[in-house]
């Protein structure tokens, strides 16, 4: 019994409230929960009907459509972007700490002030992005970064990059850290190229640290949440709602937590199958 | 890589290396130089890249005229050392327990925190300010803490048990022998002895806490309770284009940040890549 005397108070918290109220969701999504059903605290089982409302929902499919735009567009480049980074950052250059330090900080920053200071930056007549733009000739008019719904979630996607790069360079750089440092010099010695070092060493070694990263970035990502709330509130018509924003706005906004949660439990689906796959993609990573 | 470099290709790496960092920390810059504009130069064109003249108001009007950001901060602060708190005295016993001590089912455990991390932190709001407001919990700082716990618990047990794994088995043995208990051997011989772990978790979770903003947009309604990201929030709208008072608010919401980084940036990065890689 003692050692397991241990284990008791964090398993008891998380029982509390973690488990049980992620169970009370998965039923209320199953049932009729509103403000008046709780109050009078008889709250109807109604089978599918929440999913129903749901996958029926034009804003959910356009929040669905937003949500995968946002996820991916956010993953190509603040990966790739992370990558050159990490492998500038793995030489040993004059100040290299110092530099990898300051990237790190725009990663811990509040992301609701990180949002904050997109927003003044994506301003289409003060905001210092038109402002560079325009000075390098790149645009010739001032672009409505925040109120075009053409544009809108591109601002968004470049303000997570921004917040995403930091990790995404953190992680990589371990990996690449972790090649040993023998297998580049024999490769010298038998006369590769900087080029082909990379293409036959690093890539190959990189692939599950990768799969890792870009994993993590998927959950982060399909997650995000105050970024958008802060910069656009899902706007302008709904160009920018995904679908953390678009539960929200039905459980707490038409305080349907019923649908609400309807609309977690999906969310919480494609989390799952992204994990499936990976899974399946790192076994096999792991068996060649 | 130990691969000998020429002197002009670390000269041009380097300088990419300075031109990507430049980049990446320029909003930092920006917001700080914004936040000591006055208005008209603030509006500009072109914009001024350092004032032409620092005007402070932005700060008087806020921190010193106007006392309810303070409140806010206070609150902010509450909430990220309770977080801290609580995360560590829950996190370390179940760590050590994961790390050495018999007892079964340790993979299920192990497993059970990674799926958890995976909850969508809306996911939890929701049942929870239901569950809170049934306890009468709702609209208090106590609430916002247990809930952001319920994310950064799991996230604690996985960075810090490498580092209980990590000791030499010897410890255990020898504090036995002296008749130490399980429970005195864990608090007086292991616990000082992963004083960076227990850093690494105490500095990502007063973080995690501070820098929360669902947890208490779902379950704050009072004003007297909000946290300075709700506030910061509420000034968006309120402030409309007084951008310079609000990159204020955005300065002083971040320094604490800054502080702690500048403090553990070792031991936060070090921790970042030990719960996502090694486990």
């Amino acid at each position: 019994m003692g050692p397991y005397l241990f284990l008791l108070p964090a398993t008891l918290f998380l029982a509390a409230f973690l488990l049980y109220p992620v169970c009370t969701m998965l039923l209320y999504s199953f049932e009729e929960v509103n403000i008046g059903t709780l109050l009078t605290g008889d709250i109807p089982f109604v089978g599918l009907d929440n999913y129903h409302t749901i996958l029926t929902d034009p804003v959910f499919r356009s929040a669905l459509g937003v949500s995968l735009e946002f996820t991916v567009g956010s993953l190509i480049f603040q990966f790739g972007i992370g990558f050159l980074l990490a492998l500038l950052f793995s030489r040993p250059l004059p100040l290299v700490g110092v530099m990898r330090g300051s990237i790190m900080i725009a990663w811990m920053l509040p992301i609701v002030v990180s949002g904050t200071i997109f927003k003044w930056m994506f301003q289409s007549d003060a905001g210092i992005i038109n402002y560079g733009l325009q000075s390098i000739g790149v645009i010739h008019s001032p672009i409505d970064w925040l109120s075009d719904p053409k544009i809108a979630l591109w601002a968004v996607i470049v303000a997570n990059v921004w917040i995403g790069i930091p990790f995404n360079m953190a992680l990589l750089l371990a990996g690449l850290q972790g090649i040993s440092a023998s297998l580049y010099e024999a490769a010298t010695v038998d006369g590769a190229n900087a080029f082909n070092r990379f293409l036959r060493i690093t890539l190959p070694l990189m692939r599950s640290t990768s799969l890792t990263v870009l994993m993590l970035g998927f959950i982060y990502t399909l997650n995000v949440f105050d970024l958008i709330f802060v910069m656009t509130g899902g706007g302008p018509v709904n160009a920018t709602q995904v679908m953390p924003m678009y539960a929200y706005q039905v459980a707490f906004q038409q305080f349907d937590l019923g649908s609400g949660s309807a609309v977690a439990v999906l969310i919480f689906l494609v989390l799952l199958a992204a994990s499936a796959l990976y899974l399946f993609l790192i076994r096999q990573e792991e068996a060649s | 890589m130990t691969t000998i470099q020429k002197p002009w290709h670390t000269a041009l790496l380097t300088a990419l290396a300075v031109f990507g960092t430049l980049v990446m920390i320029f909003p930092l810059y920006w917001v700080l130089v914004s936040s000591l504009k006055g208005t008209v130069e603030l509006f500009r064109t072109p914009p001024t890249l350092f004032p032409l003249h620092l005007d402070w108001t932005p700060y008087i009007t806020n921190f010193v005229q106007n006392q309810d950001i303070l409140h806010y901060m206070g609150n902010s602060l509450q909430i990220a050392l309770g977080t801290m708190v609580l995360s560590l005295v829950l996190a370390a016993p179940i760590a050590y327990g994961l790390a050495r001590l018999p007892v079964r089912g340790k993979n299920v455990f192990l497993l059970a925190f990674l799926i958890v991390q995976m909850f969508p932190s809306i996911m939890l709001a929701l049942p929870l300010f239901v569950m809170f407001t049934r306890i009468g919990l709702v609209n208090s700082l106590l609430a916002v803490v247990l809930a952001v716990t319920t994310r950064t618990l799991p996230f604690a047990v996985l960075i810090l048990r490498p580092f209980f794994l990590g000791l030499p088995r010897e410890l255990e043995d020898a504090a036995a022998i002296d008749g130490c208990g399980a429970w005195g051997t864990f608090y007086r011989i292991i616990l000082p002895l992963t004083r960076p772990g227990l850093v690494t978790v105490a500095a990502f979770t007063f973080l995690m806490g501070w820098s929360d903003f669902l947890f208490p947009l779902t379950l704050i309604s009072d004003d007297s309770k909000r946290p300075l990201t709700l506030g910061l929030y509420k000034f968006i709208s309120e402030y409309g284009s007084r951008w310079n008072d609000l990159m204020a608010v955005a300065v002083v919401a971040a320094l604490p940040i800054i502080l702690v980084f500048m403090f553990a940036q070792r031991y936060i990065t070090a921790g970042l890549v030990a719960g996502a890689v090694k486990e």
